[in-house]
């Protein structure tokens, strides 16, 4: 009965796993086929193949510009966040204050709202704080995030106080406290957390597009829907391919690096 | 971990200053900045032309420094117009889809051009004698200039050569009626899907394109062209429209039933397996690069009229900038919309010139000449007519493609249709009607 179970299991996750991997497969081919192929949806087309798209792809946008502004707003994003959640994470998890389960519901209230709510609340900000197409701007809304608080709460609370009251008798004050001892103690919560900001603010579209005009503070995803067509003509799904390929690569090659590590992060985290 | 954590700390650190020092440089210049927000909705080379002609703009004038930027689809820009608007930025200049424009009329966004054409000594009603006259309801509303026509389109029949001959049609007479198009078409299918003799595009925007089209060929209106409270979805006229696309779908079944995409047209069309298509005339520079075998193109079929809505889009003005950067923004309007540069996008995008004097210049005559298809699809403009604009544009427009889209999968009768699409679209336009055509006045 339990090996019967196990390849269900097996099988189950093999179909999810291939139906995830079809529009991978199919982007891959794609990418490989120069001009418009009529029998462009095959996954298995007999040819000519060559890398013109890439080349086409590369030429067409400013590929090294829009890593570089990705890679800051990410990153700026995440050290921000990093910060803010433990802190705040910390405060939840062990001070104690007047109205604190109160403005813990408050925090976690804001995860209901949907986004494209807050566009023109939040370009209003950015405007008055002059923050207005620039990436600060694009980052801004993102330093505080009620998900990794309520995350790094959740790790703070698992580990034993034991560890902070021996900490604290050798003289330790909060701030060594969160460094030294809980920080190294909630990584994999950290990590996981990082994981999920960087993949949701790489693969961003509409805030990116609202809060920024110059070209020259563009990031990927608007850089790539230029190659996109849109209402009217047919597109060459090739160089669109090669275009998704540049975007997804540095997510889908630093994942299968720390594949490992990414998937032990989040069976300790606890998020699935 | 927290050696990488660091590093990024220190970048991001680092970073954001210098960025911010970047954005400020960038308004400590002298000459007035302006901008242009654009989509690219053909293809990504548009954004590299766009990016060029707006160099050439600036080298040619010291005192303006335009940046254009790019803002995706027509609906995005849409989207990041208001938001930019109601954030207090406003953009100089806006290349608007043109059926949007009555909207920001209706809000209260945009202003009219009218001051600052009598500036340069015209009459608005002179200006616009500039462009084709089946232009003019989309942007002339309520008597002013709020849009100033720029990348035009109408649909267009495009037909394979070797299908016609091989289903025993001449290529030289290509239907002319609804009668002659639904034979042609029988003629052309093949059992087992292996060739549809026509489809086109059935998804939203397309298939109100395309719905409206039919209905003014069959002599209808489809909606009130001067007053955004009003659809005429329950009309006879649009009874008839969609009982055309039922008898193509699923009487005389020459057509795929389901929705397409333009996507499917073309490939269809390219490897030989769809006899007719009717795509935008936006599609001509995609078509004539990839479409290996003969093709030829011609006027939409006609039922009482000939009839070809306009699409395309507008330069507008959104409200709230300074009377310099507006200034300036005429400027760039006025140079994109001079008959050399607008020829030069024309050739370039596939899209008709708005502007007439465009096709007086050497280079257009010579273009026009070479390539016989674009010609067919000027030609045709001398038929064209207003595109769908009312109150809530794209909600009023969906009421109806919702029940298009049911008649493609079989799934409604037209009268049916006509009637639940009316009911929808009188429900939207309610609020706008009771503020206008209902108000009590007393």
């Amino acid at each position: 009965m339990r090996a019967d179970g196990r390849l269900w299991a097996l099988i189950a996750a093999s179909a999810t796993a291939l139906m995830w991997a079809v529009p991978f497969a199919w982007m891959a081919v794609a990418s490989l086929r120069p001009g418009v192929p009529p029998d462009i949806a095959s996954l298995t087309p007999s040819g000519p193949f060559g890398l013109s798209n890439f080349a086409e792809a590369w030429t067409s946008g400013s590929f090294p510009l829009w890593y570089l502004n990705t890679l800051l707003m990410c990153g700026g994003i995440l050290a921000v966040q990093l910060v803010t959640i433990s802190m705040a994470g910390y405060a939840f998890a062990r001070l104690d204050f007047p109205g604190r389960d109160l403005v813990f519901a408050l925090f976690l209230l804001q995860l209901l709202l949907i986004p494209p709510l807050l566009i023109v609340p939040n370009l209003a900000t950015l405007v008055s704080l002059h923050l207005y197409d620039t990436l600060p701007g694009i980052m801004a809304p993102y330093f505080a995030s009620a998900f990794g608080v309520f995350l790094m709460r959740q790790n703070f609370r698992a580990i034993p106080k034991d560890f902070e009251e021996a900490a604290m008798l050798d003289g330790a004050g909060v701030p060594v406290l969160i460094r030294h001892v809980l920080l190294p103690l909630a990584r994999p919560g950290l990590v996981a957390f990082a994981i999920v900001s960087v993949t949701a603010h790489w693969n961003e579209f509409l805030w990116p597009l609202m809060a920024v005009s110059s070209p020259k503070n563009q990031v990927l995803t608007v850089g790539l829907a230029s190659f996109t067509s849109g209402a009217e003509a047919g597109s060459a799904w090739g160089v669109v391919a090669a275009g998704t390929f540049f975007v997804a690569a540095p997510l889908l090659i630093l994942f299968l690096v720390f594949q490992r590590r990414f998937i032990s992060s989040f069976v300790y985290s606890g998020i699935k | 971990m927290t050696e990488i954590t660091r590093r990024t700390a220190l970048g991001a650190a680092l970073a954001i200053p210098a960025a911010a020092a970047m954005a400020r440089t960038a308004f400590a210049a002298d000459p007035v900045e302006i901008d242009l927000f654009f989509p690219v909705p053909v293809q990504g080379k548009l954004a590299d032309k766009m990016k060029e002609l707006i160099d050439r703009f600036n080298g040619q004038h010291t005192d303006i420094k335009a940046t254009a930027v790019y803002t995706g689809s027509y609906d995005d820009t849409n989207l990041k117009t208001r938001a930019a608007i109601k954030a207090g930025k406003p953009p100089a200049a806006v290349i608007m889809s043109a059926n949007f424009v009555r909207e920001y009329v209706i809000n209260g966004d945009v202003d009219p051009f009218d001051p600052i054409i009598e500036k340069d000594g015209k009459t608005p009603a002179a200006f616009f004698d500039n462009f084709w006259p089946a232009l003019k309801p989309n942007a002339v509303i309520d008597g002013k200039v709020y849009g100033i026509p720029y990348q035009n389109s109408t649909p267009l029949m495009y037909y394979a050569v070797d299908a016609f001959k091989d289903a025993g049609l001449d290529p030289e007479k290509p239907p002319e009626t609804w009668a002659d198009w639904v034979e042609a078409a029988k003629k052309l299918t093949k059992p087992g899907g292996d060739r549809w003799g026509i489809n086109f595009p059935g998804t939203y925007d397309y298939c109100g394109w395309l719905t409206s089209a039919f209905v003014m060929q069959n002599g209808g209106q489809y909606y009130n062209h001067d007053y955004g409270g009003e659809v005429y979805y329950n009309a006879p006229s649009t009874l008839g429209a969609l009982t055309l696309v039922d008898t193509l779908v699923n009487k005389a079944k020459v057509m795929p039933p389901g929705v397409s995409d333009a996507n499917a047209c073309t490939s269809a069309f390219f490897a030989g397996r769809l006899g007719m298509m009717l795509l935008s005339t936006g599609s001509l520079s995609f078509v004539r690069d990839n479409m290996k075998a003969p093709y030829k193109v011609a006027f939409l079929p006609k039922s009482v009229r000939n009839a070809a809505p306009i699409g395309g889009a507008s330069l507008i003005l959104p409200k709230g900038n300074t009377p310099e950067r507006q200034a300036a923004a005429w400027t760039l309007i006025s140079w994109l919309i001079s008959p050399e540069i607008a020829g030069e996008w024309s050739r370039f995008t596939g899209y008709f010139a708005p502007r007439k004097a465009a096709y007086d210049l050497p280079d257009m005559q010579k273009f026009l000449a070479d390539h016989p298809d674009a010609k067919i699809a000027l030609d045709q403009l001398k038929f064209a007519v207003p595109w769908f604009d009312t109150f809530n544009t794209v909600a009023v427009r969906k009421a109806m493609e919702d029940q298009v889209q049911a008649i493609f999968s079989g799934k409604i009768a037209p009268a049916d249709a006509c009637a639940a699409a009316q009911k929808a679209a009188d429900e939207l336009l309610r609020p706008y009607v009771e503020q206008t055509a209902l108000k009590v006045v007393g």
